[in-house]
């Protein structure tokens, strides 16, 4: 056996080998105050990914911005908050929030610009007959009920306003806050909690919102999380520790080698420059449990021999020599494990996954080095007590649960094997079903517990408000140019066509044959148009009487149209086709409201025909919708039209408000607009895509999905082919992968059961199942088959196998899985889910290891133990 | 007997400032200034092509014919812009009774829709035809609006700090004039926020003598704080052509009076 030559230096020069492994590790944690972290949802894709670069060129090119909602209710008010008093409150704090930057990088600030407040709002709206009015909706504070009643009854007479701004029940009110930078959005949060704390005890609630303000706040949560959490681990871990070896100075070992490899491990994360992400601040827990099985190993071991020659060199060589082939390749394959996330299309989950293998080898260097020199540091007298005394043993025995539990066990597994194995393939059957049944969802803003302000303020404004979700449908002419002379001869037609009076069908021609002519001159359409324009025009100055100068100005309009023919989104069929998408969209339940180029227009032109209700409605022509659109470029933010197309009118973008940030609603909303698609083509070509982070969640949820079953495929494979290697056998190597295939069945399986969405954590837990399970399945085959050759029976090993090594994977199993247990208090799911989980796959891995592989030796027994192996006894 | 010189001293303090020569001065700049700009002739006709330009650096155009008539100098007028570009605003007219004691009247005609609107004018900071100056930039400011102060002079201008008297109605909190001494015209206007940062200026960017009239032929406005700028041009200007204040009337916005075309 080679085990004990690796830890030789470790026994002979244990101080060094300390000292040395100490310096190296505070050297990398010197790196950790370099820390930048990185909570933006949107690196789970590279910056390079195309949905990424559509959707920052969608931002620029409609000047959207990330948005914090603050929003206002007051459920006392009869009024809601539409009196007098919170209307001030409400001015006063949009006046205060419009100022906000960041003293220390003025580039982080409100876009004061794009705020949709009441004071930066326009109203459109009738003022006496045949006058219209734009002004500012509240550009002071209201003094009486009538006032604050008007601003409420203007907003939700606009469309653009109304479900966004103001609550359709007319009782609460959003504040929208465009950041320049993501990052900025926890800082605006605390900023307008300061203010709103100014004004003491008032009946108003304020809410703040929006996947940015989750986002950031998550990352500034993270941080107390991985604070708070990780040391409780640690300290149940210890205490567990405590329970089963006693001596503190013992355990103290292996709690500092899972310190040192998360020290290491994260200075070099921190060191090489990249930053920590969500994923990479769960590395501390991840490294942890896999550190500290490999400890508890040996120490369990070195515990249970101790005693029997009470020297500690011979214990260590016994101990390293039995226990040195399965911790490395525990190790190798718990890295493999991980390290194939390297495989996803994630950047940040290969960061993880990576720094995870890296982080379990060094624990694996550590473990064999830092665990024997440490124990040879410790005086003699220290260890004088420690472990199970050899005359005591049949005593203890008696005394000991879990040894009477095991030896029972044991027995348990020889005899009733085949009802074992029955119920391990029921229990796939039942798991598969309960894959079968997963839902792959994700939500930032769910990854705060239920009770968080954030959750709080996302349930209160999406029961007030459209949506405070945000996803852009873009859409995108694909129309192709007509030639001069098809244009020519179209303009033609329609002229004759219109011509009705004598005269008139003089002057058409006349036209017609004009614009053969311009035609004829050159293949440029714009200078086509541009030459029969002035043309016509001077026709049109030199009209002799109303009838010439109508014929001209009609010619025009012809011309004009089929000029602005290319600009799509101003033709009302294509607007009125927008009108049915968005109608369709919202009669699909996902979408709350749609903010469009359609809502604008026919606002606009509602109030330009006098306001009445039944004028909600489209301009016939397309120069009637430019028209409309010049009057309402003569506002305050004749700019918030840009938001809703660009200013060739060949692109428009639809703000969708979405009422759920699931990524399923998404989805669904993505096969709404497809079906309407199939149905109701668009009157000339378009395009579509989609942008916003709402989406953006969808689009890396999806490759995670499929780049985690690969990784997983992928590990499962490399794995597999390690356990032949370290078996030299396929069929040893199948088996070990049993207790693992069932674990990951049985949790995911669960997870479906349950209806836990698969989100990121869960889905990074395959990994971590993968590394952990396959551990205890190496430790009992390995042993099993070195008891198997000495013994040369299975009822004879399996005495053996359920005394020392069985006791190691137990304990592991306690000390692992109830040291996870703190982090079900924390405030933060994604750190729940990995508590809980961690937590239930050592406790099945566990079980199915101790349950099912003895069963399967004593099924496959002749198989698997070749009998030329058998040294010395006939079974 | 003693009274005497204490009420000298009060109404020498009281009043000092009103009487002062700088004072009087600023008064002075301010409305020669403002003649100088909106005033020039009786009446007068100019093209203006107009080109706003995003943050983003997509180019926008406008083209129209601006008729004005001088009812009172210094007081009442008549403008009549006349939009020829984009095309299919073509035929637009937005019209403007201005008065210095009241809120100006304003018609929009959209010829597409066959509609003629009015339009309400208490706020005159909104945006002229979607571009980066103000409908005020166009028409002008009235001066007892603000109070204006002479901050500097130097052999070529006035350098005039403006706060307005009712801060609540603008979205600045002051602006400063630069005024060519030779034209009176105020050639150069940066306005300040609530916070005191300069996020707008308005300049001449070219001012020629027309008729006798020195006239600014090309402005520029810029939005330093979201980015973009519009550019204005202005051709084929023409001072005391005799418009007739009938042209000025609703019946005209229709159909446009032939004063649009040279």
């Amino acid at each position: 056996m080679i085990g004990h030559k690796w830890t030789l230096p470790a026994l002979k020069y244990p101080r060094l080998i300390i000292a040395v492994m100490t310096t190296l590790t505070l050297a990398l944690g010197l790196m950790i105050p370099r820390i930048t972290v990185d909570t933006n949802p949107e690196n789970m894709l590279a910056a390079d990914e195309p949905v990424r670069l559509f959707h920052n060129e969608v931002k620029r090119e409609f000047s959207l911005h990330d948005v914090v909602v603050l929003g206002v209710v007051n459920e006392r008010h009869p009024d809601g908050v539409f009196n007098p008093e919170s209307l001030t409150r409400i001015l006063a704090l949009s006046r205060f929030a419009q100022e906000l930057s960041d003293p220390d990088n003025p580039e982080r600030r409100v876009v004061r610009r794009y705020v949709i407040a009441p004071d930066t709002v326009d109203s459109i709206e009738q003022d006496g007959p045949g006058q219209i009015r734009f002004e500012w909706l509240m550009p002071t504070a209201p003094t009486s009920r009538e006032e604050a009643l008007a601003v409420r009854d203007r907003a939700l007479g606009n469309p653009l306003l109304r479900g966004t701004m103001v609550s359709e029940d007319g009782q609460a009110l959003a504040i929208y806050l465009p950041i320049s930078s993501k990052e900025y959005a926890y800082q605006v949060r605390r900023a307008l909690l300061d203010k709103i704390a100014e004004f003491g005890p008032v009946d108003d609630q304020y809410h703040i919102t929006g996947l940015p303000v989750a986002e950031d706040t998550f990352g500034v949560e993270m941080f107390t999380q991985m604070a708070v959490s990780a040391p409780l681990a640690m300290v149940a871990i210890f205490l567990l520790m405590l329970y089963f070896f006693r001596k503190v100075k013992m355990i103290i070992a292996p709690m500092i080698v899972a310190l040192l490899t998360v020290i290491a491990t994260m200075g070099m994360l921190i060191g090489t420059g990249y930053t920590v992400h969500i994923m990479s601040s769960m590395i501390p827990i991840f490294l942890m449990p896999i550190t500290v099985v490999a400890s508890i190993h040996i120490l369990s071991a070195f515990f249970d021999k101790y005693q029997e020659s009470r020297d500690r060199v011979r214990t260590l060589k016994e101990v390293m020599d039995n226990l040195f082939t399965p911790i490395l390749y525990t190790s190798i394959t718990s890295a493999a494990g991980f390290a194939s996330l390297a495989l996803t299309p994630i950047p940040p989950v290969r960061i993880f996954g990576l720094f995870v293998a890296f982080g379990i080898m060094l624990a694996w260097v550590l473990t064999v080095l830092f665990i024997p020199a440490y124990i040879m540091l410790l005086k003699e007298s220290t260890l004088a007590d420690f472990g199970v005394k050899g005359p005591d043993r049949q005593r203890q025995e008696k005394v000991s649960a879990l040894d009477r539990h095991l030896n029972w066990l044991g027995g348990f597994t020889f005899k009733y094997f085949r009802l074992i194995l029955i119920l391990t393939v029921v229990t796939l059957g039942v798991a598969a079903l309960g894959i079968s049944r997963i839902t792959v969802n994700d939500n930032p803003v769910k990854w705060f517990t239920e009770k968080h302000p954030i959750r709080e303020a996302d349930r209160v404004l999406n029961h007030h408000f459209a949506g405070t979700y945000e996803a852009f449908l873009v859409l995108e002419s694909t129309d192709q140019q007509l030639s001069p002379a098809a244009a020519a001869q179209l303009l033609g037609q329609t002229l004759r066509e219109a011509g009705i009076g004598p005269e008139e069908k003089v002057w058409a021609e006349q036209a017609a044959a004009e614009a053969v002519a311009v035609a004829a001159a050159g293949d440029d359409l714009e200078g086509f148009f541009q030459e029969l324009e002035t043309r016509w025009e001077d026709q049109l100055f030199a009209a002799a009487d109303d009838v010439a100068y109508d014929f001209w100005a009609t010619a025009m309009n012809h011309l004009v149209a089929l000029q602005g023919r290319g600009e799509v989104f101003k033709q009302p069929e294509m607007l009125q086709w927008l009108i049915e998408l968005e109608e369709h969209l919202i009669r699909g339940g996902t979408v709350g409201k749609s903010n469009s180029v359609t809502s604008l227009v026919r606002k606009v032109y509602q109030e330009l025909l006098g306001g009445a209700p039944g004028d909600y409605r489209l301009p016939e022509s397309a120069a009637g919708v430019a028209q409309t659109m010049m009057a309402f470029q003569n506002s305050h933010k004749p700019d918030d039209l840009w938001h809703l197309v660009t200013p060739d009118f060949r692109k428009a973008n639809l703000w969708l408000q979405l009422r759920e940030g699931d990524n399923q609603v998404m989805e669904q909303t993505l096969a709404d607009l497809e079906r309407f698609l199939a149905v109701n083509p668009p009157p000339t070509a378009l395009e579509h895509h989609w942008a916003g982070q709402t989406y953006i969640n969808v689009v890396w949820q999806q490759k995670m999905v499929y780049g985690m079953l690969w990784a997983f495929l992928g590990s499962f494979v490399v794995v597999y082919l390690l356990m032949t290697l370290l078996f030299r056998s396929p069929l040893w190597g199948l088996l070990a992968m049993i207790p693992m295939t069932v674990t990951i069945a049985f949790i995911y399986g669960l997870i479906g059961f349950v209806g836990k969405d698969y989100d990121m954590p869960v889905a990074v837990l395959s990994s971590l199942t993968l590394g952990l399970a396959v551990d205890f399945a190496i430790h009992f085959l390995q042993r099993s088959r070195m008891a198997y050759d000495r013994l040369g029976s299975w009822l004879l090993a399996k005495e053996e196998i359920f005394a020392e090594p069985s006791r190691a994977i137990t304990r592991n199993v306690i000390v692992v899985s109830v040291g996870f247990v703190p982090l079900l208090a924390a405030p933060l799911v994604p750190y729940k889910t990995v508590g809980f989980f961690i937590a239930a796959i050592l406790a099945v891995s566990g079980l199915a290891t101790m349950f099912m592989l003895p069963a399967t030796l004593r099924l496959l027994e002749r198989r698997l133990f070749k009998p030329v192996r058998v040294r010395g006894q006939e079974s | 007997m003693n009274i005497m010189p204490t009420a000298v001293i009060a109404a020498l303090l009281l009043f000092w400032p009103a009487t002062s020569a700088t004072a009087m001065e600023v008064a002075e700049i301010v409305e020669r200034a403002n003649k100088a700009s909106y005033y020039a002739g009786d009446d007068g006709r100019t093209e203006v092509r107009m080109l706003i330009t995003d943050a983003q650096g997509r180019e926008r155009e406008r083209q129209f014919v601006i008729l004005r008539k001088n009812i009172e100098v210094g007081g009442r007028q008549l403008f009549y812009v006349y939009f020829e570009r984009p095309l299919d605003v073509r035929r637009m007219v937005f019209m403007v009774h201005k008065y210095l004691d009241r809120d100006d009247d304003r018609w929009l005609f959209l010829p597409d829709l066959d509609l003629v609107r009015r339009i309400a004018a208490s706020d005159k900071r909104s945006s002229f035809a979607g571009s980066h100056f103000l409908y005020e930039d166009v028409s002008g400011r009235a001066p007892v609006e603000d109070s204006h102060q002479l901050i500097e002079e130097s052999a070529d201008y006035y350098l005039l700090d403006i706060t307005p008297n009712d801060p609540g109605s603008v979205e600045f909190s002051r602006y400063t004039a630069r005024i060519d001494k030779s034209s009176f015209l105020p050639v150069y206007m940066e306005y300040f926020d609530r916070q005191g940062q300069k996020y707008r200026t308005v300049e001449a960017l070219a001012v020629e003598e027309i008729q006798g009239f020195p006239t600014v032929i090309k402005s520029r406005v810029r939005d330093l704080a979201g980015g973009g700028e519009t550019l204005m041009e202005f051709s084929n200007i023409s001072y005391n052509i005799g418009l007739d204040e009938s042209l000025f009337t609703e019946r005209f916005l229709r159909r446009p009076p032939r004063e649009i075309r040279r």
